[in-house]
């Protein structure tokens, strides 16, 4: 929507897999509630979304402490794998559990001709974090590179 | 003896940019009265969209001196290769299906048979489809372009044959289920295909007629005497819209979601090449028929 400089397509991907995470696996497979894994992603996610929004509301009012910035381009390296991790361990903690109950599954025969296997899915999606978290992971290293030493430059000029 | 007069020489405008400092165009004739929104102009027009092999250097907006840009589009493959590879695939791998070939079905099925007729109709129809599509590209349609990018033909391949394996993976698996409505559900849906496969095709012909051999004209196509090609007083890419009535047609008589799903893809990406072609008709020729949408008569 251009109020804040983030790429839509990588934005909504992360959107899309947090709401995948939250409904369709933590939600819907109860017993997968009370394991750490959940814990570890949930604190992930919110301390990055405090310093992410910090960052946006600080820019847009156009006074951002280095701080901010510093902690946004920082902390993920941290942050980032402890979520993925959290993921991860949530999914394959939900396994046996959509299998035994089918769950979201539907198979032949139906009068629409159609089969779909969760439990297959969701092992689909967690080897597809494979190429995907390196890409994003090494995307924000870049920028790190590029933003924080561009203050460096700035500060030298002051 | 004439004194040159400065107010009324044409003036030459060399434009540099601003950063690296290199001539990025030079506008020589330049009517010294000229604004910058007009020097602007002519900058931006040299600048534009790509020159045809066609253009002669005289007609170009330029100066004494014509200053071309290279732009290297990357790997290039023909357009008629990338069909023939797309369609190709689908017809193949659909049959590899329906004969049941070892490994996909369970053992006891290989090389076993449907009992349903519409089993055998679906896979008629389907390998028609696309060898009537590998026919019309060997010997129906005119390109404009000789070559896309070669990753196009990965991207197109993986949509095509992932989609028809997909499709016929259900219609000839042995727990196939025939449409609700039975034989009446099939006869109709058959006729909506064949209809549709025969409109498609007229208007492919009507194309075709358009523009002469060797040649890259473009002209507003019109109704001609085959009612089929009515359907230009309507729509701008009538081909697009029989192309989505057929795979409705076939998605009704298999009554298979994935087919269905098929439908909505192609018929999403059709309706964005329908609005550019009949956005650039309509930029192309004052005289474009007003009535006309692009893919679906008064609606898309």
């Amino acid at each position: 929507m251009g109020i804040v400089p983030s790429s839509v397509v990588l934005t909504s991907f992360q959107v899309m897999s947090r709401v995948f995470l939250i409904w369709a696996v933590t939600h819907s497979v109860k017993e997968v509630q009370s394991e750490d894994s959940v814990l570890l992603f949930v604190i992930a996610w919110t301390i990055t979304e405090i310093i992410r929004y910090s960052f946006y509301t600080f820019s847009l009012l156009n006074h951002l402490p280095y701080l901010i910035k510093w902690a946004r381009y920082t902390l993920f390296i941290v942050l980032y794998p402890m979520g993925v991790s959290g993921e991860l361990l949530t999914i394959y903690a939900a396994l046996p559990f959509v299998r035994q109950a089918g769950l979201y599954s539907i198979s032949l025969p139906n009068k629409y001709n159609f089969s779909f296997d969760y439990h297959a899915f969701l092992i689909l999606i967690m080897i597809s974090y494979i190429p995907i978290f390196p890409q994003l992971y090494f995307h924000m290293i870049h920028q790190r590179r590029k933003i924080l030493s561009h203050t460096e430059e700035h500060k030298k000029f002051e | 003896s004439k004194h040159p007069d400065p107010f009324h020489t044409l003036r030459e405008v060399e434009i540099l940019d601003a950063k690296i400092r290199e001539k990025l165009c030079f506008l020589d004739k330049v009517e010294p009265h000229a604004t910058i929104a007009e020097i602007k102009n002519l900058f931006t027009k040299t600048q534009g969209k790509s020159l045809k092999d066609e253009d002669v250097l005289q007609k170009l907006p330029v100066g004494t001196t014509a200053t071309l840009y290279f732009r290297d589009l990357g790997a290039q493959i023909s357009w008629v290769t990338v069909f023939l590879t797309e369609y190709a695939g689908p017809l193949f791998i659909y049959l590899l299906f329906y004969f049941r070939v070892p490994f996909i079905y369970g053992h006891k099925y290989d090389f076993t048979s449907s009992r349903h007729t519409v089993v055998h109709l679906a896979c008629i129809c389907h390998s028609f489809h696309y060898v009537k599509r590998l026919l019309e590209t060997l010997f129906v349609h005119r390109f404009s372009h000789g070559t896309m990018p070669l990753r196009n033909i990965f991207k197109n391949c993986t949509y095509y044959w992932g989609f028809a394996a997909w499709m016929a993976y259900y219609i000839n698996h042995p727990l196939y289920t025939p449409p609700t409505y039975g034989a009446q559900q099939v006869k109709l849906a058959l006729a909506i295909f064949v209809i549709c496969q025969l409109g498609n095709f007229s208007i492919h012909m009507a194309l075709r007629d358009l523009r002469p051999a060797g040649s890259k004209t473009r002209k507003i196509p019109y109704p001609t005497k085959n009612p089929f090609t009515w359907l230009f007083l309507l729509v701008s890419c009538p081909n697009y819209t029989y192309e989505v009535g057929s795979w409705i047609g076939f998605a009704i008589m298999t009554q298979c979601l994935p087919v269905a799903l098929f439908s909505l893809v192609g018929f999403t990406q059709m309706t964005i090449w329908a609005k550019g072609k009949h956005r650039s008709y309509l930029k192309e020729f004052r005289d474009y028929p007003p009535l006309r949408m692009p893919i679906i008569p008064f609606l898309l």
